[in-house]
């Protein structure tokens, strides 16, 4: 079997098989996140390395929903306040002491829950950003890799968090081998497959409770721009 | 007002979608892998370009144990970084940067591209000026360029090109990502939600990566893939050096 038949098989099998899984933690983090929302608050997004791509995935998303933001190391880079290599290179992550220069770029509110994305949830930035948001009353989530968790010894952001989704990957996240060389990784499609399914169950949630949610259009729809200001200008700058 | 749809309507049409996906695109699957191994042997780069929430794709398949080494990502915030534009300017609201005239040039002179290299585009709508400026500035130059859009979605919408093109009319093979008009697998009451294009892109990506080193290796040419740092000997680092700068750090 060649290794697109064989990835594409693995993906296959891995989606339902995690998403079933994890079912009760995507009703409880959608409620949680709609909740937060509808009482004016924002979601705001940290990933680390490729947790980035969950972030990408919820953030001002045509198709998604409007009250995510996404809390950047790299725009401490793009404001010059620290070097580009800081972040490209993941040095950023163990910078703690960054923490207020980073959250000094952006408009936080008292409502906001704060959703951290990481394998492992041990980074020193990370673990700060989950003290600082549960030293201020925020709700705080992570979704970290459980697998990759359970073999950290320290404190992890699922040890502070209110609610846990697992990424549902391997640890090592490595799919497969060709001669001796282990090759593809899953992790971060089965972590965006289970954005978007948050992202129909927190319209669930809306529908439910009898409210219109507030879902943005792509820029390539005719009137998306006026429609996606309207979502998103009461938030004064919060979530762009 | 429909009140079924969940979580498990989105993975049930995501399956479906999947299962059509593959007997659809296997081949251009296997021709896109060989472009890969045969970039890769002749110690090219592939460059990914993706605009919006294009723009991140490419990360997936870069940058940590097991993912290939020669993926160079091109980032708009280099601008910013390497071409000496001010932030403020880059994030004008009312003058959006990358619909300015001569961007997708300057981009591409940001780089050190060599001949042997070939580009990923992607763009779902495949209707946008600096991906398709990007696409034809690199065929221009004899690069193989392989693009990843959904055909369904394209062909519903009206280039915003000056030459009318869309983004699948630049290409040299295509990735249909196949996803429906307006990348929404869920259509509630005329409400379009559960956009599955960036999770089907990543996933073509990855299995084209994995195929590409089995082929190199097929072929006797063993890859330069990412270790595990923990790996006795292993020094990512000196790989970027190999690189001489034409990739960069995850």
């Amino acid at each position: 079997m060649d290794k697109l038949e064989e990835m594409f098989h693995l993906f296959q099998a891995r989606i339902p098989e995690t998403a079933r899984r994890i079912r009760p933690e995507i009703i409880r983090m959608s409620e949680l996140f709609a909740t937060c929302a509808q009482a004016g608050g924002v979601i705001q997004l940290f990933g680390v390395r490729h947790g980035e791509e969950f972030v990408n995935e919820l953030n001002f998303r045509a198709g998604g929903l409007a009250p995510f933001h996404a809390i950047r190391p790299m725009d401490m880079a793009l404001n010059g306040l620290i070097e580009k290599d800081c972040v490209e290179s993941g040095d950023v992550f163990n910078r703690a002491d960054l923490l207020s220069t980073l959250l000094g770029l952006y408009k936080l509110d008292a409502r906001d829950l704060y959703c951290i994305v990481s394998a492992g949830g041990n980074e020193p930035l990370s673990l700060a950003l989950a003290h600082e948001a549960k030293a201020n009353g925020h709700v705080l989530t992570a979704v970290v890799n459980r697998k990759t968790v359970a073999k950290e010894t320290g404190e992890t952001v699922a040890d502070l968090a209110d609610c846990i989704l697992d990424m549902g990957a391997d640890d090592p996240d490595i799919a497969t081998v060709v001669q001796d060389q282990s090759i593809g990784q899953l992790g971060s499609t089965l972590a965006n497959v289970s954005a978007q399914m948050i992202t129909a169950e927190m319209y669930a949630w809306y529908v439910r409770n009898g409210l219109k949610a507030p879902v943005l259009l792509s820029a390539n729809n005719e009137g998306a721009d006026r429609h996606n200001a309207a979502l998103t200008d009461p938030y004064n700058g919060r979530i762009r | 007002m429909n009140t079924t749809i969940c979580a498990e309507t989105f993975q049930e049409r995501l399956l479906l979608l999947l299962e059509h996906l593959y007997t659809s695109q296997k081949e251009n699957l296997e021709k896109t892998a060989q472009a890969f191994a045969d970039c890769i042997a002749r110690r090219g780069v592939i460059h990914i370009f993706g605009t919006g929430h294009s723009v991140g794709l490419g990360l997936d398949i870069k940058g940590r144990p097991g993912s290939l080494v020669p993926i160079h990502i091109m980032d708009m915030n280099d601008f910013v970084f390497k071409g000496g534009i001010p932030l403020a300017q880059f994030k004008d609201k009312k003058d959006i940067f990358e619909r300015q005239a001569g961007v997708a040039q300057k981009l591409y002179d940001l780089y050190a591209i060599r001949p042997q290299d070939i580009f990923i585009v992607i763009s779902n709508s495949g209707i946008n000026g600096i991906a398709i400026d990007i696409a034809q500035l690199a065929r221009d130059q004899g690069h193989t360029v392989i693009v990843v859009t959904s055909m369904q979605h394209t062909l519903a919408e009206k280039s915003r090109h000056a030459s009318g093109k869309h983004l699948y009319e630049c290409a040299d093979l295509i990735l249909d990502t196949c996803g429906p008009a307006g990348d929404a697998l869920l259509d509630i009451d005329g409400i379009q939600t559960g956009p599955a294009s960036s999770l089907v892109s990543m996933l073509l990506l990855n299995i084209v990566a994995s195929e590409a080193i089995r082929v190199c290796m097929q072929d006797g040419y063993r890859p330069y893939v990412f270790q595990s740092q923990n790996v006795d000997g292993f020094d990512n680092d000196a790989i970027y050096e190999h690189f001489q700068g034409r990739i960069k750090h995850f």
